[in-house]
């Protein structure tokens, strides 16, 4: 195996493939950026342009944007609060509030490293563990979908801070409007009011736009905050390689969380991110940082984001099934230049399956200093007058909604989840919970209904995964909840006795 | 005589040469006027990664070949099944640039829905292609040959489980004409993809998966166990078809692909179509590309297109209604379609708002005025969660299979909301009032203002218009008076958006009512 992933190795490092990955990452990389394309859309804009290249060529350039997109979603998320693609949702929470504290350079230099570095390590887990992973991530039953999902919902605790009632709220909203479109299993149309554009609910990009990036801009503009954040020197604020070292465990621990849950299919990165981001804050020393502009969420958050891009490939090139929705426009590119993905890809081409690791690994390597210049470059952002970026926000925001679909509904229903998070925000509601809802409702639902279908009510119980799943899900969202409660408890009671 | 024997087989030669080189350059396609002056769009009803995806773009790159210099561009517009793409291809000029990417699941999904009048707005323009049903199983775990699947089902009583798309779906109908046929009981269990229902399946999650034949090609451990086809297919010559295992009348369930228009889509285009979708349907290279997959491609004009789509329909109505997926002919509603716009849902919307204004002009002249933001709040997602309540009564019930039914989460939520909204606002009540700034957010109020404005004219007036009035307007009304800067940054944005999403990615952005009427 050793032998084939150094030809791979090889394969890449010459001109044209080095060069397809350097113009895939920056593609990447901008069409991340931009709200209202998704890596998925980046990647089948490109394949087209792919039909006069060798098959090895063309997967090069395809799995360079998509690392390059799945790491672009965060420069916007970090520096404007407008995440490009629905798991950098995550890396908006803490990288946005160092955005604000003058340290965006902190948070884009946690970025990028811990992007390309959980980006190789997810590559090594998917060269070398995929088949026995495959074979487990194909196993897993509606159950255990459905408590992962749960899992998900319960890091509502963690993004709750002081406010768990109204994160509560906030998440139950966001479950509630996932309800709205087709239902996914008998296909009634449930609260769309016979609004077509509604069938399939409201769309994420938009409704991420509007939560994130508009009620951002509202508030400011009703505080009259056109103050630009004194930017720290970039050489004081830039990380040192020590700070990279501290971050070692939680740039290994939501690598893995990511490459793992990156591999069952349908789960996908923005779950993987709001776990991970979980994990890091029970296992914190300084939990209390998360949500106030902690280094350490962004590494969680990113790390499993990056992570998840080898996990999604380890189903595309082990069963040639889709782990994602960019993973499935892969498998239409490699059937478009006669390769059919799959375990005998591995017997009848395995210089392809090891150009694709090899492009990974180097495409990760040519990531890190990509997005370290450009870093330099996205850091300026933040000391453009915030009259002219609240306007330019705005116009992106409509630009970004309405290329989804072409739909000027998207752009309405922007405006108008803009206008909700604005509210909610001014009386203290977490915005990320909402999202949350809206992200995992759909998967805890179907999958609910579904093993139900399968094997009646007690499946959850009777296989040992989902109810130990199940078991970690009410415990991880119960102990900070009654902790919670305990201290709001004792801090009168302390209060009283000073 | 011997060298004018050499010079006149020279110059045969020379000719042959000539008349392969001419024969050999692309044919021009029938003239259709001016057309085709811009790019053609292929709109197709899924995401990207989809069979009907991959099909519409190996088409494009096929069809480039023939139409020389003529740009297609994929693109990708989910959502109800299909419907969203319909109505963006008819809320289009019926001038040939937006082509529909077409399958038989479309059909399907417009008559469960009751959107069937969409189907006799559209020009079916061209079939392409067929592909059967197949009945794949997991021979590595379960089922090696239909004996095996129709011996465990009857062992499995009613609980053998079939993995496929979603309900209602061509495949779903399939799936229960097959287990009907054969005298078997099954459980449909709908996936969201075919590759989730296929690694479900590999999984051992399932008994069978009912695909396309090219489905089966993903893994070793997958096998095709029955063919919903006259004959056996060439590309798994060992499959047997449902009559050879004793199935009567299941040799025609398949799926079909092809390409659709606006109604009143101009004769010369639709020729000129016509002749490039014949003449990529000869192709060496697509008749390739397609070898091996269990496909039978054929072109097939509109006329023979347009009366299988009206068999379809037919067929479709009456299963669907067999099923207990639609309700009797003459109800205008199916069951999918909801309650949406019943005059009970309408006068609960009034009331809901009613009592949502009274409770707001109470508060405000109360002595909660200061907590009314707060209890606004919770007061208008009680509306929301009631209203929802009320509406999932129209839902289909849950039935023996789906025991949660479409109603029962959406319930669950609201029944988890009610109790903590109303538990939040009995502590806002409690808590004592705490002074907040009085002051209104005026800028806030006319920044949205401008902005919901500048959103609703984009239709109107374009959005390339409404956006070099929008930015200067907005950058004035923020004080920012720095005209040189306004400027360059209006001219800016235009020339970006219009590069990048107009030209680069085929974003059509909107050009405005006003202007399409003038220029009409």
């Amino acid at each position: 195996m050793l032998e084939l992933l150094l030809e791979g190795l090889a394969d890449v490092l010459a001109f044209k493939p080095m060069l397809a990955i350097i113009a895939g990452i920056m593609l990447g990389i901008l069409v991340g950026a931009m709200p209202g394309l998704s890596p998925s859309m980046g990647v089948a804009l490109l394949v087209p342009f792919t039909y006069g290249m060798s098959p090895m060529l063309a997967l090069v350039l395809l799995v360079s944007i998509y690392i390059g997109a799945s790491y672009g979603g965060s420069i916007t998320a970090i520096t404007i609060n407008t995440p490009g693609t629905p798991s950098a949702i995550v890396t908006a929470i803490d990288g946005y509030v160092l955005t604000k504290k003058g340290q965006a350079a902190t948070a884009l230099g946690v970025s990028i490293v811990v992007s390309a570095v959980a980006g190789v390590l997810g590559t090594l887990v998917l060269i070398f563990f995929s088949v026995p992973l495959a074979a487990i991530a194909v196993g897993f039953h509606p159950a255990e979908y459905f408590a992962m999902a749960l899992f998900g919902l319960a890091t509502i605790a963690s993004l709750a801070g002081n406010n768990w009632m109204k994160a509560f709220l906030a998440a139950i909203l966001g479950l509630l409007l996932n309800t709205i479109g087709t239902d996914p299993i008998s296909g009634a149309d449930r609260f769309t009011f016979s609004i077509t554009r509604l069938s399939d609910g409201f769309v994420l990009i938009p409704a991420l736009i509007g939560l994130f990036a508009l009620s951002e801009v509202f508030t400011a503009i009703e505080k009259r905050d056109f103050k630009v954040t004194a930017l720290d020197r970039l050489g004081d604020s830039w990380p040192r390689l020590c700070d990279y070292w501290q971050l070692k465990w939680v740039t290994l621990r939501s690598s893995l969380v990511g490459t793992i849950i990156g591999i069952f299919p349908g789960a996908g990165a923005t779950i993987a991110s709001f776990i991970s981001y979980d994990f890091a804050r029970r296992l914190s020393r300084k939990p209390g940082e998360f949500g106030q502009g902690s280094i350490e969420g962004v590494a969680a958050a990113e790390g499993a984001n990056s992570g998840s891009v080898g996990g999604a490939m380890v189903p595309l090139l082990t069963l040639g099934i889709p782990g994602s929705a960019t993973t499935a426009v892969l498998i239409g590119a490699m059937m478009i230049h006669k390769l059919t993905p799959g375990p005998q890809l591995f017997l009848s081409n395995p210089e392809i399956i090891y150009g694709i690791f090899g492009a990974m690994l180097v495409g990760n390597a040519v990531l890190l200093g990509v997005g370290l210049a450009g870093s330099r470059l996205w850091v300026k952002v933040t000391v453009i007058p915030k009259k002219v970026l609240f306007t330019l926000i705005t116009m992106m925001a409509v630009v970004g909604s309405f290329a989804v679909r072409n739909s000027m509904f998207d752009v309405l229903c922007c405006l108008g989840f803009g206008m909700l998070g604005w509210i909610l925000k001014r009386y203290d509601y977490p915005l990320a919970p909402v999202i949350l809802g809206m992200v995992l409702g759909s998967i805890a639902e179907t999958n609910f209904r579904r093993a139900i279908m399968m094997d009646g009510g007690t499946v959850f119980f009777s296989r040992p995964l989902s109810a130990v799943m199940l078991a970690l899900a009410v415990l991880s969202f119960l102990v900070p909840l009654l902790t919670a409660i305990r201290r709001r408890r004792a801090a009168p009671a302390s209060a009283a006795s000073a | 005589m011997t060298e004018r024997n050499t010079a006149t087989r020279l110059f045969l030669l020379l000719l042959v040469l000539l008349s392969g080189a001419v024969a050999a350059q692309p044919q021009p396609l029938p003239d259709a006027g001016d057309f085709p002056r811009q790019p053609i769009r292929i709109i197709v009803y899924t995401s990207p990664g989809g069979l009907i995806d991959f099909t519409a773009r190996r088409f494009a790159d096929v069809a480039r070949r023939h139409a020389p210099d003529q740009p297609f561009v994929v693109i990708n517009r989910p959502g109800g099944g299909g419907i969203v793409a319909f109505e963006e291809v008819l809320q289009q000029p019926a001038d040939g640039y937006h082509m529909l990417a077409v399958t038989r699941s479309n059909i399907s999904k417009l008559v469960a829905t009751g959107r069937d009048e969409l189907i006799d707005r559209i020009d079916w323009h061209s079939y392409i292609m067929e592909n059967p049903h197949v009945v794949i199983t997991n021979a590595a775990r379960g089922a090696q040959d239909w004996d095996d699947v129709y011996r465990l089902a009857l062992g499995q009583r009613g609980r053998q489980l079939w993995l496929g798309a979603d309900i209602g779906g061509v495949k779903h109908v399939s799936g229960v004409k097959i287990a009907r046929q054969a005298g078997v009981q099954m459980r449909w269990i709908p996936y969201s993809s075919g590759g989730e229902a296929i690694a479900a399946l590999l999984g051992n999650l399932g008994t069978v998966y009912l695909g396309n034949p090219r489905d089966a090609l993903l893994s070793e451990d997958l096998r095709v166990v029955a063919v919903a086809a006259p004959a056996r297919l060439a590309s798994f010559p060992d499959a047997p078809t449902f009559a050879e295992l004793g199935v009567p009348d299941l040799d025609n369930e398949h799926i079909w692909r092809g390409f659709a228009f606006r109604q009143g889509t101009p004769e010369p285009v639709r020729a000129w179509y016509a002749e490039l979708v014949r003449r990529v349907s000869e192709d060496p290279d697509w008749i390739a590309g397609w070898a091996g997959e269990g496909v039978a491609l054929e072109y097939r004009d509109s006329a023979r297109f347009t009366r299988m789509v009206a068999r379809d329909r037919e067929e479709f109505s009456f299963y669907l209604r067999e099923m207990g997926l639609l309700r009797e002919p003459g109800s205008r509603e199916s069951l999918l379609a909801g309650i949406g716009d019943t005059p009970a849902l309408y006068f609960l919307q009034v009331i809901l708002v009613a009592l949502n204004v009274v409770l707001g002009l109470f508060l405000l002249r109360s002595s909660f005025r200061h907590k009314f933001g707060e209890l606004m709040i919770l007061s208008v997602v009680t509306s929301l969660a009631i209203l929802f309540y009320v509406m999932a009564g129209a839902l289909p019930p849950p039935s023996p299979v789906d025991t949660v039914g479409a109603k029962g989460v959406p319930r669950l939520w609201i029944t988890l909301l009610l109790p903590l909204a109303l538990y939040q606002s009995w502590l806002i009540l409690r808590r004592k009032s705490e002074r907040i700034s009085g002051k209104k957010p005026l800028l806030l109020f006319g920044f949205l203002g401008f902005m919901t404005s500048y959103i609703l004219l984009i239709p109107i007036i374009g959005y390339l218009l409404a956006s070099a009035i929008y930015m200067p307007g907005i950058l004035w009304y923020l004080k920012y008076r720095r005209p040189l800067v306004v400027g360059g940054l209006t001219a800016g944005w235009l020339a970006f958006s219009w590069f990048v999403f107009q030209k680069t990615l085929y974003v059509d952005l909107p050009t405005g009512a006003l202007f399409a009427g003038l220029l009409r």
